[in-house]
């Protein structure tokens, strides 16, 4: 009896030291590497413009707090911005009017808000051990850490637009859990605060010309179940580099005053 | 109980072993000079690094009798302006404000500073872009490459006009702007020492260089991935002098 619990004993610590080192071991970024260099989303089903491209995805089911939230967001997003801001009106025959009053925005590209949510510009991926950097080419960047940091605790966190990000590797492909977001719109009906939880999974193609994002949004506040949808990529072609997004907001020809024509 | 002790001696052989092998798990905090680790470490630029007020070390530019004094302060307004409307600002000033974090990938080196939502990159895997067809741009066409312990980065193609123009130290830059700056690891790899050259044969009488060191962070460092700045802040133009509307002036 003494015997047989000494070696089950034994067996327990040998274990146990063993899944110590398993967990202190540094994260292999094997298979990850694929992903720096240049991608450009596409639109896979022919569905030709961005409302299109969403029109397949289920859409989010919400709680009637997530409801609540998301319809107070829509009605904030639809409130006049100033006098001048009348793209959305009617307007006479000939007469010129301003599209856009503010244009670029107020500080600069919205801070990697592109970086959650990829737009038809190109996206730009380098990868480090320590982390991952996420560019999209029209402004921001998003920090992936890998060093196994945790996020920080949220009542010391001021949200930004791509939130708090740490990455690791599963199977050669990256997974990334991001918090902190500033409160907003989700693709495909759904809605965000700065506590809901994303995880990404970045899947390249075993010849590494194709890139699909996995996007899971979790958030029982929120969300009856987890919203889930994908984004597809095609890589650039080789000699592609980062293009410069200039938008000078003092330039008036951003604010592009289109004069409709006579009927 | 001969056998139960052998049990015991066996367990407690392996859990040593396994422990100092665990132990020897976690990478080695520091390289060891002259070996392979280390080169490999000096040629890995990557962290979190600051200039501190100490770590410009700027000489005054030799500049061509055609600077004049009406062009330069045309710049300096210039710049002004770029900053007050939130314009992203390029080489030379993305490298000297704040913190800077930079990423060295197998393929490129990308460079952020917190104060600017417009990163740069730098390519380690090709030559410079065909002029026939590279936009110019605030923070130009970078490539790299490594000799010995030291990142040569080279850099053309800047844009004469967009972003802050006023290159520390005298003169601007201008299309026909070539830069290379020289990335070194010092003081056991924390600290960061960067020789500027800047040439331009409109600009420069002779070539001009100067060198920034920056303070490597802590590993712990959190970046600031969001700077607040709004062009349409009427206090903020009024403070930083430039409330006019978009004007062109002539170069």
């Amino acid at each position: 009896m003494n015997r047989i619990f000494v070696a089950t004993l034994c067996v327990f610590i040998i274990a146990a030291a063993g899944r110590s080192r398993a967990q202190t071991k540094p994260e292999s970024l094997t298979g990850v590497e694929r992903l720096e260099g240049d991608w450009v989303r596409i639109d896979p089903n022919g569905s030709g413009d961005f409302g299109g491209l969403a029109s397949t995805f289920t859409p989010a089911s919400l709680t009637p707090q997530g409801n609540a939230a998301m319809e107070a967001g829509q009605r904030q997003a639809a409130a006049p911005r100033g006098p001048a801001f009348t793209e959305n009106s009617r307007h006479d025959s000939g007469v010129p009017y301003i599209v856009v009053s503010r244009p670029c925005g107020a500080g600069p590209f919205g801070g990697g808000a592109l970086g959650i949510n990829p737009d038809s510009g190109g996206i730009h991926f380098v990868v480090h051990k320590d982390e991952v950097i996420f560019a999209p080419e029209r402004g921001g960047f998003r920090h992936i850490y890998m060093d196994g940091r945790k996020h920080p605790d949220l009542t010391r966190w001021t949200p930004t637009a791509s939130g708090h990000s740490v990455g690791r590797v599963e199977n050669g492909e990256l997974v990334v859990d991001t918090i902190g977001i500033t409160p907003g719109l989700v693709t495909a009906g759904g809605w965000r605060t700065v506590e809901t939880r994303l995880t990404e999974r970045f899947v390249v193609s075993p010849d590494g010309k194709h890139l699909t994002i996995n996007y899971r949004w979790e958030d029982p506040a929120i969300y009856q179940k987890a919203h889930e949808y994908h984004y597809e990529f095609d890589r650039s072609p080789a000699g592609s580099y980062a293009l410069e997004y200039w938008c000078d907001a003092s330039d008036p020809a951003e604010q592009e005053s289109v004069t409709p024509p006579s009927q | 109980m001969i056998i139960t002790r052998a049990i015991v001696r066996i367990a407690t052989t392996l859990v040593l072993m396994s422990a100092t092998a665990g132990a020897q798990t976690p990478p080695p905090a520091r390289a060891v000079p002259g070996t392979a680790s280390s080169t490999a470490a000096a040629r890995d630029i990557s962290g979190f690094w600051a200039l501190s007020i100490d770590g410009r070390k700027v000489p005054q530019a030799k500049l061509l009798p055609r600077v004049t004094k009406a062009m330069l302060d045309l710049h300096a307004r210039q710049d002004v302006h770029a900053i007050r409307w939130c314009n992203p600002v390029g080489l030379p000033m993305m490298m000297d404000s704040g913190a800077i974090d930079i990423r060295q990938g197998p393929t490129t080196i990308f460079m952020a500073p917190e104060s600017s939502l417009v990163p740069r990159y730098v390519y380690l895997n090709r030559k410079h872009i065909s002029t026939e067809i590279y936009d110019p741009s605030t923070s130009g066409d970078s490539v790299g490459a490594w000799e010995g312990d030291t990142l040569v980065v080279d850099t053309i193609g800047f844009h004469p006009t967009h972003g802050v123009t006023s290159i520390p130290g005298g003169g601007f830059r201008t299309d026909k702007t070539h830069l290379v700056e020289r990335y070194r690891l010092v003081a056991n790899g924390d600290v960061l020492s960067v020789r500027f050259t800047w040439t331009d044969p409109t600009v420069f009488s002779a070539p001009h260089t100067y060198e920034f060191r920056y303070r490597r962070l802590p590993p712990t460092y959190e970046a600031v991935s969001t700077w607040p700045c709004d062009p349409y802040d009427q206090e903020r133009a009024q403070f930083l002098g430039d409330p006019a509307p978009f004007r062109t002036e002539k170069r």
